[in-house]
């Protein structure tokens, strides 16, 4: 055997590969990252996918569209109840049903419920990355109120299938109301918390700021949506560029940032858990009475024929649903345009020539579900 | 953005603008294009501020339809482009203008066999290497459907009242051609 001598004489410029994942802790599930490493700098990325991919689209045509209201809830196990929202408003769209009005509020109370569910998570989670251990513990603690809730109503913790076409399945009762008054209590009080005990502090700051800088540009042409986005000081939010449901009823702020760098998305996402509480407050404080079913929803739901998009704001970006029908119920194509994916995408090009450890800050920052990437 | 000043652009490019209604389809705007236009559009959607939502493709007959889905940061303005890929299934990659679009077009490739040409890393992005020709979202020939199946119909009590003053449109296309003219 021969070594190569030449490499070795420089060896400061001598680039090797890392393989990373598909079991790294930070890569939050199954995602494979190849670095070429010059030193401890990454010079190159290729992400890896497809390890956990699940062909939700290929089902989608093998069943009648109403029965795939739970793989909804498989693609982002975060934010299902927002991914079921997206679609319970696709095929209601597609098949022209009156939703009513206790309906939406009921789903947009539990939608931002599970926002801040998966903000939370992704807040706890993010910091363990950066070597923070503690303050998992206290987001978790909070989270674990919010599952109570909801687990309570839809009869699940994570992977809910609660949204039916044209309603929901279950009323919410007395009790679900006043945890969830108690919860916004609880929560407005550990804001201050959180400020002081981590987002103050300057070894985070050092570790966000100025990494991983986006420009609105770059999100435009890799189609980065959600906190990333609105990091770049661009106030782009489907519940107010495209208002469905019943969001253009309630009073919110979109947060944004500045510089589009991790600090930027990180303060996003913090304070878009405040602006979700008031939108359930609002909603609570007008909740109507009423059936929580649409009159006349057929047992066998055919869809017209013609394409249909239904797009709604997921925790991480844009999600689309985007049908395909040609006149009976199962549907011809179903694609769904899943936020993470486009978001994962931008690495190659955020990442070049970073820390390793800034990798790890930038790919912390994009919020990723695998799941959602590997459909 | 002047929409109405894009949409003549658009005109130029394409073979079909559709006016869509948004609370029924979830889109503002349908384009038809040719496969050989597809990068003309996308570097005029880039220009005009538009991002890319996504690509996919669609199987029917004729040919495997490649949809692309536009929408702005400022405005409500939510575009679908569709192109047919030629005959040898290859389509012009827009993965140097949306980079966005590599990891969409590596999948489309990998579903449905749709050739990307110009794409810098046409590697299987789902698949693992071996079954790199499976194209699984491949309709079987008995489910196959002709893309008139697919496409909206007008709505069925429309058509009767319409029908009547339908030869007016007729007279006004040439009276607008005729002041072009002049």
């Amino acid at each position: 055997m021969s070594m190569d001598v030449k490499a070795l004489e420089d060896d400061r410029h001598h680039r090797y590969v890392l393989n990373m994942g598909p079991q790294h802790p930070s890569t939050h599930g199954v995602l494979r990252v190849l670095l070429e490493l010059e030193g401890e700098y990454a010079m190159n990325l290729l992400p890896v996918l497809g390890y956990g991919h699940r062909c939700h689209e290929k089902i989608a045509e093998f069943k009648p569209a109403k029965s795939f209201m739970p793989n909804t809830a498989r693609m982002d196990y975060l934010g299902a109840l927002i991914y079921n929202h997206g679609f319970a408003q696709l095929l209601e769209k597609a098949a022209g049903i009156e939703v009513p009005e206790r309906v939406e509020y009921i789903r947009v109370i539990t939608s931002e419920l599970n926002r801040i569910q998966s903000h939370l998570l992704w807040y706890g989670a993010y910091l363990l990355d950066l070597g923070a251990f503690t303050p998992i513990m206290y987001s978790f603690d909070d989270r674990e109120h919010i599952l109570d809730i909801l687990e309570d109503v839809t009869g699940s913790r994570l992977t809910y299938c609660y949204f039916r076409v044209g309603g929901v399945s279950k009323d919410i009762d007395e009790k679900f109301v006043t945890g969830t008054r108690a919860f916004i209590k609880r929560l407005r009080s550990r804001f201050p918390m959180y400020e002081d005990l981590v987002n103050g502090n300057i070894i985070l700051q050092k570790r966000l700021i100025d990494v991983g800088e986006l420009t609105p540009h770059i999100c435009a042409r890799y189609g980065i949506t959600g906190p990333l986005l609105r990091g770049t000081g661009v106030a782009y939010d489907m519940r107010r560029a495209e208002p469905y449901s019943i969001y253009s009823k309630f009073d919110f702020e979109i947060p944004t940032g500045t510089k589009g760098d991790c600090m930027a998305s990180f303060m996003v996402r913090f304070h878009e858990m405040e602006q979700s509480l008031r939108i359930i407050e609002q909603a609570l404080d007008g909740l109507p009475e009423g059936p929580i079913m649409a009159a006349k929803v057929p047992k066998k739901l055919k869809i017209p024929a013609g394409d249909y998009n239904s797009s709604v704001e997921a925790p991480r970006g844009e999600l689309s649903y985007y049908l395909v029908s040609d006149g009976s119920d199962v549907p011809y194509r179903l694609k769904v345009r899943t936020p993470s994916y486009s978001n994962l995408s931008v690495i190659p090009e955020m990442c070049q020539g970073m820390l390793l450890s800034d990798v790890v800050s930038a790919m912390g920052a994009l919020d990723l579900v695998i799941p959602e990437i590997d459909r | 953005m002047d929409i109405n000043q894009v949409k003549k652009q658009w005109q130029e490019l394409s073979t079909a603008v559709e006016d869509v209604e948004y609370a029924v389809s979830g889109h503002d705007y349908n384009v038809c294009l040719e496969c050989d236009k597809v990068r003309d559009f996308a570097t005029l959607m880039l220009d005009e501020g538009f991002y890319l939502v996504d690509l996919m493709a669609v199987h029917v007959t004729p040919a495997i339809e490649v949809v692309y889905q536009f929408a702005h940061f400022e405005t409500r303005c939510r575009v679908l482009a569709r192109a047919f890929v030629d005959d040898k299934v290859e389509m012009p990659t827009i993965s140097d203008i949306y980079q966005g679009a590599n990891w969409h077009e590596r999948e489309t490739r990998d579903f449905h066999g749709v050739v990307f040409i110009g794409h810098p890393y046409l590697k299987p992005l789902i698949l693992p290497e071996e079954d790199v020709d499976l194209k699984p979202l491949l309709k079987a020939e008995a489910k196959l459907k002709d893309v008139d199946a697919v496409r909206r119909k007008p709505p069925e009590p429309a058509p009767a009242p319409k029908a009547k003053p339908a030869p007016k449109p007729e007279v006004k296309p040439a009276a607008v051609k005729s002041q072009e003219q002049s």
